[in-house]
């Protein structure tokens, strides 16, 4: 989708007004929609809806063995797919370019260990841990990818169960362990930490969060920077573009206040969704 | 043989409870996301399936694709990387997903009415979010609803459905995943249901031949049973949005 | 500030249906025989086949005089010579521009088919030609008029019109046609301060109420100096959230049901009509007083 130069004019104008072309001011969410425990064959998933963007979330686990290099932390990975179903463009490999680009920023982010605790999925050091695959379907696009995603991330994290480890037996090089079979014999994943992550947009000279697609063409470059509880946990600039070093400063900052207040209204949102709801999924 | 266990129970029920001629639960929804031209979500017990319909439109990319007696059709099947209890490594791209992309659009060729489109292209995606057996059938079932709900004509419904056979003699309809992986052969069958013509048949491992003819009979039977509930669901969705905008821009309302 | 962030919950959702419980028609669906007599002509939606008349899409049945049609709910906009289309350019090519219209095929504007500065009765030179960019471009949206449909299905479109041309400031939203009422007048000066053009296409214009008298000379300025007041903003925003809403139930789209919605959307702050439940709220609202307007 391009824009003609007075599409472009009225948002810019809008931007600079703080009255955005949907009524919102520069630091204001869309309203969003959350369902957790949407996808079976998972240990946890959730699905997040931001106006038009629709993105799935499912987390899976196995056990593998720690690296050499860190034999006291288990693994996350993730890994993102544009399906076909958002946009033609994302055809075939069409959408590997933006989907590598978003599993790579979350990887970062959930590197650090005070921003997502891989100790714990430790289960014998050096020989045995939890692997978690945290797959991201992007199911429909309306501006914002990143901040979606990381909200969906981080509430399917928060629905995921670990079942417990019963007991481990070492005997010399082989081990075996047993996972407790019962339903209910699991924990929670401690996820306060999980970074959110804040698209700012800077569009003429102000900096506005949570773009619209029309918006992000207006956009003369991006920052999303990760926030874990206050600190950040990754910036990255992207979509071309260049910043004053003090524009970029300016931008942290909303970024981190933004992450922030989104951080606790998505913890209050997962904690007053309770486990007996029907489910809703794509039938409603 | 004595591995294999009876899939039918001597009172006549499945596994997972039902008859031998029974469909799973069918639900589904048309008009999903607002961005494609026409979508529809179904589930087919645990199964489920997204598919989103793109045109027609202008052909994109090479122009010189294009057909001056009809329109391109093009799908592709992609399988979330969490859709089955073993995570999948890639979604799409391997030898399997191609050849359900192939499957499916033999069988949706066989519904559209392509001459109508000259120059234009029209895309189907579908996406499975769980597979518990029978994929292949909630793929064409799905894509139906929403080439239905982009409004692009169709001789009629095409419906899928699978069918085996259980204890070597009872045949028995829409195949679980369990089923699938205890039970012998699997056929599945995409069809025109209400002219009985059958537009693709697939059939993995070894069948008697003489079993054959039964087998198909109760595919056809599911094709025709899932028509009649896509029917109702498209009946109702025309129904509902009809209501809202008041049976406006209709000869119903002119009259008047 | 008022930054809330709402983040609701799945299972919370309100059903956008505003529907009315009044008589429904028959509705066809595709394969099904619509009537077994073949003295009758087949129209859109509809095939022959084994001697009968049958549906291909879903929908309700038109009748004129003996040529039957079914018309889907939903589909790519089908142009009617006379129609006024909001379109946006995609390629320039020799003497004509390509124009997406959310139809099958991509329409075409001639250059001969516009209107140049400098008059009507001007010549086409070879000038013109080259500089067909400096008219219109890539990205630029337009009004205009459906002036032929070709025998593939594609449109031709005509500004030949001082109300067509270039869409200066402004947003644009998409609908599916079928929620366009058909009326005479798409362009609309509405009362509460903006414009609306609703194009037969789906794609609505939502603009500052333009001075017919001045502005429009040949439709190619655009001024992007201007910069729309604030208090105009919040009416073209107000608008634009409204049509959304009345979209998202499946509501019908005209003047009428704008202004309504308008209205109705009042208690709300322009950016609180994003709120899922403030839009079906609205469009319920609506639906209520277009009954009673109906009924009186």
């Amino acid at each position: 989708m391009a824009l003609c130069e007075a599409e472009k004019t009225f948002i810019l104008h809008s931007v600079e007004e703080n009255f955005r072309i949907d009524g919102r001011q520069r630091g204001d969410y869309r309203p969003m929609e959350l369902e957790t425990n949407i996808v079976a064959p998972s240990f946890g998933s959730a699905r997040l809806r931001l106006a038009n963007t629709d993105v799935l979330v499912s987390v899976k686990l196995e056990i593998d063995s720690p690296t050499l290099e860190q034999p006291k932390l288990g693994k996350i990975e993730f890994f993102v797919d544009c399906s076909a179903n958002a946009t033609p463009d994302f055809e075939g490999r069409g959408g590997d370019n933006l989907a590598t680009e978003i599993s790579n920023c979350l990887s970062s982010a959930y590197k650090s260990s005070t921003a997502f605790d891989a100790g714990k999925l430790c289960i014998l050091k050096g020989s045995k841990c939890w692997k978690l695959y945290v797959d991201i379907l992007l199911l429909e696009c309306g501006g914002n990818l990143y901040d979606a995603v990381s909200l969906a991330v981080k509430a399917a994290l928060w629905d995921t169960r670990i079942p417990l480890v019963k007991s481990v037996v070492v005997d010399g090089n082989k081990v075996d362990m047993e996972v407790s079979d019962e339903l209910f014999d699991c924990e929670r994943l401690d996820v306060t930490g999980a970074p959110i992550m804040v698209t700012v947009c800077k569009i003429g000279d102000q900096c506005i969060v949570d773009p619209t697609t029309a918006e992000e063409h207006c956009s003369g470059g991006s920052v999303v920077v990760a926030v874990s509880k206050s600190n950040f946990s990754t910036i990255l600039q992207t979509g071309g573009g260049s910043l004053h070093p003090m524009t970029l400063l300016e931008s942290l900052k909303l970024g981190q206040t933004v992450a922030q207040r989104l951080d606790s209204t998505l913890i209050n949102t997962l904690k007053q969704i309770n486990d007996n709801s029907t489910d809703v999924g794509f039938l409603k | 043989m004595s591995k294999k266990k009876e899939l039918v129970s001597k009172i006549g029920l499945r596994l997972d409870g039902r008859r031998a001629d029974e469909l799973r639960r069918v639900r589904c929804k048309m008009g999903v996301f607002s961005q494609p031209d026409g979508s529809a979500y179904i589930e087919q017990g645990l199964t489920k399936v997204l598919a989103a319909v793109y045109g027609p439109h202008q052909v994109r990319g090479n122009r010189s694709k294009a057909q001056h007696d009809s329109a391109i059709v093009n799908c592709q099947f992609s399988m979330a990387v969490f859709s089955t209890s073993e995570r999948k490594k890639r979604p799409r791209g391997d030898r399997k997903s191609s050849e359900m992309s192939i499957h499916l659009r033999q069988a949706l060729l066989a519904a559209i009415k392509v001459e109508l489109y000259p120059w234009s292209q029209i895309d189907i995606y579908v996406e499975v979010l769980h597979a518990d057996g029978g994929v292949y059938p909630a793929c064409v079932n799905a894509a139906t609803l929403a080439l239905i709900d982009a409004g692009i004509p169709l001789k009629e419904y095409v419906c899928a459905c699978s069918a085996s056979l259980a204890n070597n003699d009872i045949p028995m309809v829409d195949i679980s995943h369990q089923e699938e992986m205890l039970g012998g052969p699997t056929l599945t069958i995409a069809a025109l249901p209400m002219s009985e013509k059958i537009v693709l048949m697939e059939m993995s491992q070894r069948f008697h031949i003489d079993h054959l003819p039964k087998v198909m009979a109760k595919a056809l039977k599911g094709c025709k049973d899932i028509k009649v509930i896509l029917d109702e669901a498209v009946r109702s969705h025309v129904e509902d949005v009809g209501c809202s905008t008041g049976w406006s821009n209709t000869s119903q309302k002119i009259k008047v | 500030m008022s930054n809330k962030i709402h983040i609701g919950i799945a299972s919370d959702r309100v059903n956008p249906s505003v529907a009315l419980n009044q008589r429904v028609p028959k509705i066809y669906t595709p394969g099904e025989v619509i009537t077994e007599q073949n003295e009758l002509m087949r129209g859109h939606g509809t095939y022959e086949e084994d001697g009968c008349l049958k549906s291909s899409v879903a929908g309700l049945k038109e009748e004129v005089n003996k040529l039957i049609s079914i018309k889907p709910l939903k589909s790519r906009y089908n142009g009617e010579i006379g129609d006024v289309v909001v379109g946006r350019i995609t390629e320039v090519q020799q003497r004509r521009w390509k124009v997406e219209t959310n139809s099958r095929l991509d329409s075409v504007l001639l250059l001969s088919s516009v209107n140049l500065p400098g008059g009507e009765l001007r010549r086409r030179s070879a000038e013109d030609e080259h500089m067909m960019r400096k008219y219109l471009q890539e990205g630029d949206l337009i009004s205009a008029e459906v002036q032929n449909v070709f025998t593939d299905g594609s449109l031709s479109l005509h500004t030949r019109s001082l109300k067509y041309g270039k869409l200066s400031q402004g947003v644009l939203i998409k609908v599916f046609p079928a929620l366009i009422k058909r009326s005479k007048t798409r362009f609309h000066n509405l009362s509460v301060g903006a414009s609306v053009i609703l194009g037969n296409n789906g794609f609505i214009w939502i603009c500052p109420t333009v001075n017919t008298e001045e502005e429009s000379v040949g439709g190619f300025i655009q001024n992007l100096e201007y910069i729309v007041p604030i208090e105009e903003r919040e009416i073209i925003a107000r608008i634009r959230n409204c049509i959304l809403a009345l979209a998202q139930s499946k509501m019908m789209l005209f003047d009428t049901s704008i202004l309504f919605a308008f209205e109705e959307s009042k208690k709300y702050a322009v950016a609180e009509l994003l709120l899922p439940e403030a839009m079906v709220d609205v469009a319920l609202l609506t639906q209520q007083r277009l009954t009673l307007l109906e009924n009186q």
